[in-house]
C-alpha cells in the first residue's frame, strides 16, 4: 500500500453522493483503490459505465467531424461523391480504337500554310525551311546566291580563283555538293574547301 | 468530477479505454451509424457556407447532439453492458488478486 496519504477533498459533490473519496496520490495502487471504491456499489458502476460511454462517443463523433472537415477544406469531399450521371455525357471516357480519351482523332491534320513569298501551298513541318529557301535570306541559300552573282559577274576571273584552289571542280559541282550535304557536313568544311584560298570566298562586295 | 477523473486515469492505466474503444468503433461502423454521422457533419458545414465556418469548435456540440439520438438503442444497450461487465471484470480480477497476495501490490 503506498504510504503517503493525501486526502484531498476535491468538491465531492457528485450525483451519486459519494462521499469525499481518498483522492491519493497517483500511484497505479492508488488509482485502482480509487476506482474500487467507486464501482463496489451498482450505482457507482452504472454512473461509470454512462460517463465512459458518453466520452468515448464525443470523441467518435469529433473525430468523424474533423476528418469531414479536413475533406471538405481539401477539396476531396465533392471528389467522394463522384460526377453524376446525367451531366457526365460531356466528360464520359472515349474508347473507340481510332480517337484518344477525349474524343479527338489522332491522325495529325495536314496543316498547309500559303508562303507570302511565292504564294504557294507549304506543309506547317516544313515552312520555315522553305521560307529560307524562297527568301534568300538563310544561311545557305544566301551564299549560293552571292556565289552564282559572283561567278556571273566576273565568270573567267572569279572561276579561276575558285578553281585554282580547290579540287573539287566547277562551281556547280560545288552548288551540288552544297545543297546535298550541308545536312551531314559542317560549314567550315565548305569554307576551307578551297585549300586556304580565302580570296572571294563566295561573297561579293 | 472526481469520479469521472477516477474512472478515466483507471481504465487508461488497464488499457480498457483502448479496447472498449475499439469494440465501441466497430459496433458502430457496422450499424452504419458513422456513415449517418458523416452526412450530418457534411450538412452542417455545407449549411454553414465555406468562408465563415471558423468558429468549427462550436460546430461539434451540434453534431454531438444530433449523432447521440442517432445510435441504435440496441448497440447501445450492447455497448452499456460491455462497458459494465468489463469493469466488474476488472473489479473481480483485482479483488481476487489483493485477497490472494497479501503484500504483492506493489506496483511502484
Amino acid at each position: 500500500m503506498p504510504n503517503s496519504n493525501q486526502v484531498s477533498s476535491l468538491g465531492a459533490t457528485s450525483a451519486t453522493g459519494v462521499q469525499a473519496t481518498t483522492v491519493q496520490n497517483l500511484t497505479a495502487a492508488g488509482i485502482a483503490s480509487n476506482f474500487r471504491e467507486i464501482i463496489k456499489d451498482q450505482k457507482g458502476l452504472d454512473e461509470a459505465a454512462n460517463y465512459l460511454y458518453q466520452t468515448l462517443l464525443d470523441d467518435a463523433v469529433a473525430g468523424i467531424f474533423i476528418e469531414t472537415h479536413h475533406l471538405r477544406k481539401t477539396g476531396n469531399l465533392s471528389a467522394l461523391d463522384g460526377v453524376g450521371e446525367d451531366n457526365a455525357s460531356a466528360y464520359r471516357i472515349v474508347e473507340t480504337p481510332n480517337l484518344d480519351i477525349f474524343g479527338i482523332s489522332t491522325t495529325k491534320k495536314a496543316i498547309d500554310c500559303t508562303c507570302p513569298n511565292c504564294d504557294r501551298l507549304v506543309a506547317a513541318a516544313r515552312f520555315a525551311p522553305h521560307l529560307e529557301k524562297c527568301m534568300g535570306m538563310g544561311r545557305i541559300s544566301h551564299r549560293i546566291a552571292s556565289r552564282r552573282l559572283a561567278t556571273k559577274e566576273g565568270s573567267s576571273a572569279a572561276s579561276s580563283y575558285l578553281q585554282s584552289g580547290g579540287a573539287t571542280g566547277g562551281t556547280d559541282d560545288e552548288d551540288d555538293v552544297d545543297w546535298s550535304s550541308d545536312k551531314r557536313k559542317k560549314k567550315t568544311t565548305q569554307n576551307s574547301r578551297n585549300n586556304g584560298s580565302k580570296k572571294n570566298n563566295g561573297k561579293t562586295f | 468530477m472526481s469520479l469521472s477523473k477516477c474512472i478515466d486515469q483507471y481504465t487508461i492505466l488497464t488499457g480498457d479505454r483502448s479496447k472498449i474503444k475499439d469494440i465501441m468503433v466497430n459496433r458502430l461502423i457496422e450499424c452504419g451509424w458513422r456513415d449517418e454521422v458523416r452526412l450530418v457533419c457534411r450538412d452542417v458545414l455545407l449549411q454553414r457556407g465555406s468562408s465563415k465556418s471558423i468558429p468549427i469548435e462550436q460546430l461539434i456540440p451540434e453534431v454531438t447532439a444530433r449523432a447521440r439520438t442517432l445510435v441504435p438503442d440496441a448497440v447501445k444497450k450492447e455497448l452499456l453492458m460491455k462497458i459494465r461487465s468489463i469493469l466488474s471484470q476488472e473489479n473481480a480480477e483485482d479483488k481476487a488478486d489483493g485477497d490472494g497476495d497479501g503484500d504483492g501490490e506493489s506496483d511502484d
